[in-house]
């Protein structure tokens, strides 16, 4: 670095001493610390620019400028409608915050008590009779799931409007319709209640297994509707059907 | 945004505002206007800003912006390389002679500044803001806030010379006849 580039770098420099830490003027203040000339010639241009700082800020301000100032800071807020006020802006942004998440939280659907409605279910089970499959759509289906074959855990054909017309039982649990028919697979009786899958925000994502007084269910859901298969069988023959 | 913070920014900062305004609009009725102008536009959108250690930086850029809308169409700002280089050598001004000066004195010197150098020139003796700030408030590479206040800083100094030279301290000052009449 030449004096010329030197003095063109720290003509930027402030007086007072604000830019010491600026590694960018480094090199050209090490360059005044060692060369007499660029260093008399950099405490002139400092000195000058502290006496020019000085005289411009000593230039007086108009009366009156300040006063005119603050009424036209009123005027402008008092020309904002009152719901353009901070205070009413940031608590309506804060009501549309929880709308939006009301309105997420219930587009998810409204929380169903999944251990409750299992524990009825299983109660219905352990105290009720082994009901008759009434119609044609429930013996059908319950032809299909008796097969050794059928997996319960695969998409099943069932159609509710149909087991309902057909007089398949259908019971309330937990505010919810469900429709149950009664089979029997290796040995043992089975009952499998079918609902219509909710918009629950937190339906079970796989099997779950519940066990209550000597019975055993499992819950599942495909695509349309949610399951609930109940026995005095153990899980693992819970299991093996899916 | 309350009466009293309104208020108090005001007061922070409305001297060093209106200064830079009179330095740009060479007037003090524009300067007064400038420096209104900018305090409105706060009030209406100011509050927005989320920090407010940023408030000085937005009420600067806010003028310059202002400044440069308001200025009449068609007026353009010197360019670079129509500044004659005579201008832009040294003056050695000796900071006694600035300091004897008035204010309105050099301020009235910047005023004849190419507006270009005109800004950020006084940011940087007015407000203290480093080149960088500088580049900041007026949108421009800190590259060329550096080579504008070398630029700028030339110009006012042979501006200050010129002046100090013309000052009535610096006039030779001649005797009346009638003084030299009774002298003689």
């Amino acid at each position: 670095m030449d004096n010329q580039e030197a003095k063109f770098i720290l003509k930027a420099y402030r007086p007072g001493g604000a830019d010491a830490g600026n590694a960018v003027f480094c090199g050209a203040l090490a360059q005044a610390a060692r060369d007499p000339a660029l260093h008399d010639w950099f405490e002139r241009e400092q000195a000058c620019d502290k006496a020019v700082a000085a005289k411009l800020k000593s230039v007086p301000i108009p009366a009156g400028l300040r006063a005119s100032i603050l009424a036209g800071g009123k005027m402008s807020a008092a020309r904002r409608s009152w719901w353009q006020q901070p205070t009413w802006l940031a608590l309506a942004a804060s009501l549309a915050i929880l709308l939006s998440t009301a309105l997420a939280w219930q587009l998810r659907g409204p929380r169903t008590d999944w251990h409750q409605l299992t524990a009825q279910i299983l109660d219905d089970a352990a105290h009720g009779e082994r009901h008759g499959s009434h119609g044609l759509a429930a013996k059908n289906l319950v032809a299909l799931i008796s097969e050794p074959t059928t997996k319960l855990g695969s998409p099943l054909p069932v159609d509710l409007s149909r087991l309902k017309t057909d007089g398949c039982r259908t019971l309330s649990v937990a505010g919810h319709e469900v429709m149950e028919v009664c089979f029997e697979r290796d040995g043992g009786e089975f009952h499998l209640y079918v609902m219509a899958r909710p918009a629950s925000r937190d339906l079970p994502s796989g099997p779950r297994f519940e066990a209550q007084n000597g019975m055993h269910s499992v819950m599942w859901t495909d695509a349309q509707h949610l399951y609930v298969m109940a026995s005095a069988k153990d899980e693992s023959a819970l299991r093996a059907l899916l | 945004m309350s009466d009293d913070t309104f208020s108090q920014l005001v007061d922070l900062y409305y001297p060093s505002l209106y200064r830079f305004a009179l330095s740009l609009a060479r007037s003090e009725a524009d300067a007064c206007d400038l420096a209104q102008q900018t305090f409105y536009v706060w009030a209406k959108k100011g509050h927005a800003l989320r920090e407010a250690a940023k408030a000085k930086s937005w009420l600067f850029t806010t003028l310059y912006r202002e400044f440069l809308r308001g200025r009449r169409r068609g007026e353009r700002m010197t360019a670079l390389d129509t500044v004659p280089e005579s201008e832009l050598e040294d003056v050695i001004l000796a900071p006694e002679t600035v300091a004897s000066m008035d204010g309105g004195v050099v301020m009235a010197a910047l005023q004849e500044v190419d507006e270009i150098f005109r800004a950020p020139l006084t940011l940087f003796y007015l407000e203290d803001l480093s080149y960088q700030e500088i580049a900041e408030a007026l949108d421009v590479p800190a590259g060329t806030v550096m080579s504008r206040l070398s630029r700028g800083k030339a110009q006012l100094r042979a501006r200050l010379a010129s002046r100090s030279a013309a000052s009535p301290s610096n006039v030779v000052s001649f005797q009346n006849s009638k003084t030299k009449a009774s002298n003689g």
